[in-house]
C-alpha cells in the first residue's frame, strides 16, 4: 500500500507497522544459515592465503595479517596442477557434449517415437541410473586393460600429437565410460523434459512431411537448448569431479594422463605433515572450472529449469 | 483426388472404445464437417485419417489407396491443430516453408516463391521475420493455415482451428475458410464441437455421439429431419425442447401438460409407449394471457405457461417458461420470439404448439418415430442442392 499522504522519504509510521516478529526470526535464520554455509568456504579461502606459520597461530577463519599473508601457496598448487587441468578438460569436456547429446536422442526416441518395447528399453536406462560405481570398478579395468585394450592401441597415435604423450590415450578409454555411465541420468532429464513439449509440435512435423531425423534436427533439437545447458552443467561437474573411474583407469598421481581429481589427494602432503595452505589453494583451484560454468550459465540453467517450451 | 473413405472404422484405448464402426464417404472437394460434444470420437476419427492414431478395426481410403499402415508423412495431407502447434523457434517464414522442403521437385527460389504467394493470399507478408509467440491468436490462425495450403495437399484436417478465437473474430475466419476451401477445392474434414460453426460451414456434417456416427447429412436436412433425438438435440440453438412422456388413447402425457396427437403423429406413434415430443423454440408461438382469453377459448394445442427467464438478444428472445405449478418439477420449454415481442418474468402466456411442427422421438431407443412436417419441401429441396 502506498501512503499518497506522507511526503517524508522514509515513512516511520509503516515501518514501525510492519515491524513484526516473525519476519526478524526469519532474517535472523537466514543469516545463520548463510554463516553455517558460508564460514568453511571463507575459512579455506583464509588458509589459502595464509603462510604456514600464521595458520598455526591465527584463527582458521581470520583474514591473513602483514606478513602472514602470502600467494605463493597458489603459485605452487596451480603449476602442480597445470597439466592435470589440461588432462581434465580433455577428457570432460568432450564426454559431456558427447554424454548430453546421446542422451537427448535416446530421450527422443523413447518419448517422441512410438515403438515397441520401448517402456521395456527405459526401464534398462532407468536400472543403469542405479548401478553403483564401486560394483563395475573391477570388470571395467578387466575390459579396458584385457578384453579390449583401446589405451594401448591408441598409444602411438597420441605420442604423435605436439604436447601429449603416449600416456594421454588413457584419457580415450575414461571418456568413453563417462558417456556410457552419464547416458541413463541425463535420458531421464530429458524424457521428462520432452514429455512436457507439446506433442502437437511433433505431429505438426509429421505432417507436414518431416522423417523422424528431422523431427529431431528441426524440432526437437531447437526447443531443447535451454535443457542442454542445465544437462550440461550438471554432467559436466559429475564428471570433472569423479574419482573413482580416473583412479581405476589412469591409476595414479603421476601418471602424465592424470586428471586434477587424481592430484587433489597427493598435493600439499609430504612426510612432514599435510601443508593446509597449498591443500586448500589446489582445492580452490580445482573447484574453479565449474564456479566459472555456474556463473556463465546460472541464467540459461534457472530458464531451463522453469521453461516448459521454446 | 482426395476423397475420403472410412469403412466400419473403430479404435479402442485398452478397454475404451473411441470410435466405433464409423462408415464415411466424402465426395472430391466436399467440407465435411465432423461435429459432437467432447469425447465423441471426432478428433480420433481426424487423428486416424491424419495418421495419428492407427485403426484398430476397418479400414482407411485416401483416393482409394489404402491408408492404414501408412505414415502421416506419406499421405499428402494437411493439418491445422487447435493449439496451431507453430515451431516457436522458427519465424513465420520458416514455419510456413518448413513443409515445403520435403516435398519433391522444387527449387529454392520456387519454395520461396510458394511461400511469400501463399502469405500474400492470407495478408501475413508483414509478419515474416516474426516468431509465433510474438503474434496474436488471429494471425497465429493465419501462420497456420497457410502452413496447411502451401503444400497444396490433397486433403486438408482441421481441428477444432477456430475455438482459441474470440467471437467476432471466429465469425469473421468462418467465412474466410469458407470461401478458402471453395477457392482451393481441395477435400477438407474440419471438427467441432460448435454447432453453429458445424450447420454453416459444411457441405455436409457428420455427426458423432459416443464414437458412433448418428447421422451424416446436409445441415438442413439434419436440422428438419434429424435421425434421432440426439441429432434433434444437438443441432440447432437453442436446443429442441424435448418432453418426456407416455401416449395414452392419442394422447401424450407428459409432466403436467397433456397433448392432443393428430392422426399423423398418432399413426408414428403406433404402438410405442415411452415417447419424447421435440418441438424447435422457433416453432412455438408465445402470446401473453389477456384477462379475456378464459379457459373456454383455449385450443387443444394452447397451453396456459409462466415465464421463467427471457434472455433478450436484440433480433428475438429466448423465453424458458414452465407449467404454472410450484410443487413439482417440470420440463421447461424454451420458445424464440420477435425482438420486439417482449414478455417479462413471471408473465403469464398462452404458448401454441401446431402439431405439424413436432417431432416424435421413441423413448428407449431415441429413434425419431416421425419428423416435423415442412411447408416448403420444394423451396428447401432446391436450398440444400445447390
Amino acid at each position: 500500500m502506498s501512503q499518497s499522504t506522507s511526503r517524508s522519504p522514509i515513512d516511520v509510521e509503516s515501518l514501525v507497522e510492519n515491524f513484526n516478529y516473525r519476519r526478524v526470526g526469519k532474517y535472523a535464520l537466514v543469516v545463520l544459515f548463510l554463516g553455517f554455509f558460508l564460514v568453511p568456504l571463507e575459512t579455506g579461502i583464509m588458509t589459502a592465503l595464509k603462510t604456514n606459520s600464521a595458520i598455526a597461530r591465527s584463527l582458521p577463519f581470520a583474514p591473513p595479517a602483514g606478513e602472514g599473508f602470502t600467494l605463493s601457496n597458489l603459485e605452487y598448487a596451480f603449476s602442480q596442477l597445470t597439466n592435470s587441468f589440461v588432462n581434465s578438460l580433455l577428457m570432460a569436456v568432450p564426454a559431456t557434449l558427447l554424454n548430453v547429446l546421446l542422451a537427448s536422442m535416446a530421450a527422443y526416441g523413447l518419448t517422441m517415437v512410438s515403438w515397441r518395447g520401448q517402456i521395456a528399453v527405459f526401464a534398462l536406462f532407468l536400472v543403469g541410473v542405479f548401478v553403483p560405481y564401486q560394483a563395475v570398478l573391477v570388470p571395467l579395468s578387466q575390459f579396458w586393460n584385457n578384453m579390449f585394450p583401446l589405451a594401448q592401441m591408441l598409444e602411438p597415435l597420441f605420442a604423435a600429437i605436439p604436447f601429449l604423450q603416449g600416456g594421454h590415450s588413457r584419457l580415450v578409454p575414461l571418456t568413453i565410460t563417462h558417456v556410457a555411465y552419464g547416458i541413463p541420468i541425463c535420458t531421464v532429464l530429458f524424457r521428462s523434459y520432452y514429455k512436457s513439449l507439446p506433442n502437437s509440435l511433433v505431429e505438426a512435423a509429421k505432417i507436414d512431411g518431416a522423417s523422424i531425423t528431422k523431427i529431431y534436427r528441426r524440432i526437437v533439437l531447437p526447443l531443447s537448448l535451454p535443457m542442454f545447458g542445465v544437462v550440461f552443467i550438471y554432467q559436466f561437474t559429475q564428471i570433472y569431479n569423479e574419482f573413482l573411474f580416473s583412479f581405476t583407469l589412469i591409476t595414479g598421481s603421476n601418471h602424465p594422463a592424470a586428471p586434477v581429481t587424481l592430484i587433489l589427494p597427493a598435493i600439499g602432503s609430504s612426510t612432514e605433515g599435510i601443508d593446509f595452505g597449498i591443500r586448500m589453494s589446489a582445492a580452490f583451484l580445482a573447484a574453479l572450472p565449474t564456479i566459472i560454468l555456474y556463473v556463465a550459465f546460472a541464467e540459461q540453467f534457472a530458464k531451463g529449469l522453469r521453461t516448459e517450451s521454446g | 483426388m482426395g476423397r475420403i473413405q472410412l469403412d466400419h472404422l473403430t479404435k479402442r484405448f485398452g478397454e475404451t472404445v473411441a470410435v466405433e464402426d464409423v462408415t464415411l464417404d466424402t465426395e472430391d472437394g466436399e467440407f465435411l464437417i465432423l461435429v459432437g460434444p467432447s469425447g465423441c470420437g471426432k478428433s480420433t476419427t481426424l487423428r486416424m485419417i491424419a495418421g495419428l492414431e492407427r485403426p484398430t478395426d476397418g479400414n482407411l481410403y485416401i483416393d482409394g489407396d489404402h491408408m492404414n499402415y501408412r505414415v502421416p508423412q506419406n499421405r499428402d495431407i494437411a493439418m491445422v491443430f487447435q493449439d496451431y502447434a507453430l515451431y516457436p523457434h522458427m519465424t513465420v517464414r520458416e514455419n510456413i516453408r518448413f513443409g515445403l522442403e520435403e516435398e519433391a521437385g522444387y527449387t529454392a527460389a520456387e519454395m520461396d516463391e510458394q511461400v511469400e504467394a501463399t502469405a500474400a493470399d492470407l495478408g501475413i507478408v508483414d509478419l515474416f521475420d516474426r516468431k509465433p509467440g510474438e503474434l496474436s491468436g488471429g494471425q497465429q490462425q493465419r501462420v497456420a493455415l497457410g502452413r496447411a495450403i502451401v503444400r497444396d495437399p490433397e486433403v486438408f484436417l482441421m481441428d477444432e482451428p477456430l475455438a482459441n478465437l474470440d467471437a467476432k473474430l471466429r465469425s469473421q475466419m468462418r467465412t474466410e475458410l469458407q470461401q478458402l476451401q471453395a477457392d482451393l477445392d481441395v477435400t477438407t474434414v474440419y471438427v467441432t464441437h460448435n454447432q453453429t460453426e458445424a450447420m454453416t460451414m459444411g457441405d455436409r456434417l457428420a455427426v458423432l455421439n459416443d464414437g458412433r456416427l448418428q447421422q451424416v447429412g446436409e445441415p438442413l436436412t439434419l436440422y428438419h429431419e434429424p435421425a434421432n433425438q440426439f441429432v434433434a438435440g444437438f443441432i440447432g440453438e437453442p436446443m429442441m425442447n424435448f418432453l418426456h412422456g407416455h401416449a395414452d388413447d392419442e394422447t401424450f402425457t407428459g409432466s403436467g401438460l397433456e397433448y392432443p396427437l393428430d392422426d399423423r403423429l398418432a399413426d408414428a406413434v403406433g404402438d410405442t409407449d415411452e415417447l419424447v415430443l421435440g418441438v424447435r423454440p422457433e416453432a412455438i408461438d408465445v402470446r401473453r394471457a389477456d384477462e379475456a382469453t378464459g379457459e373456454r377459448e383455449r385450443g387443444p394445442h394452447e397451453f396456459r405457461l409462466q415465464v421463467a427467464v427471457s434472455e433478450t438478444h436484440g433480433d428475438q428472445n429466448v423465453v424458458s417458461m414452465t407449467v404454472d405449478d410450484e410443487e413439482t418439477d417440470h420440463d421447461s420449454l424454451r420458445a424464440v420470439t420477435d425482438g420486439m415481442h417482449v414478455v417479462t418474468q413471471g408473465d403469464s402466456v398462452v404458448v401454441t404448439i401446431d402439431p405439424d411442427t413436432v417431432h416424435v422421438f421413441d423413448g428407449e431407443t431415441g429413434e425419431t418415430l416421425c419428423n416435423r412436417l415442412l411447408e416448403t419441401e420444394p423451396e428447401l429441396a432446391a436450398v440444400s442442392s445447390n
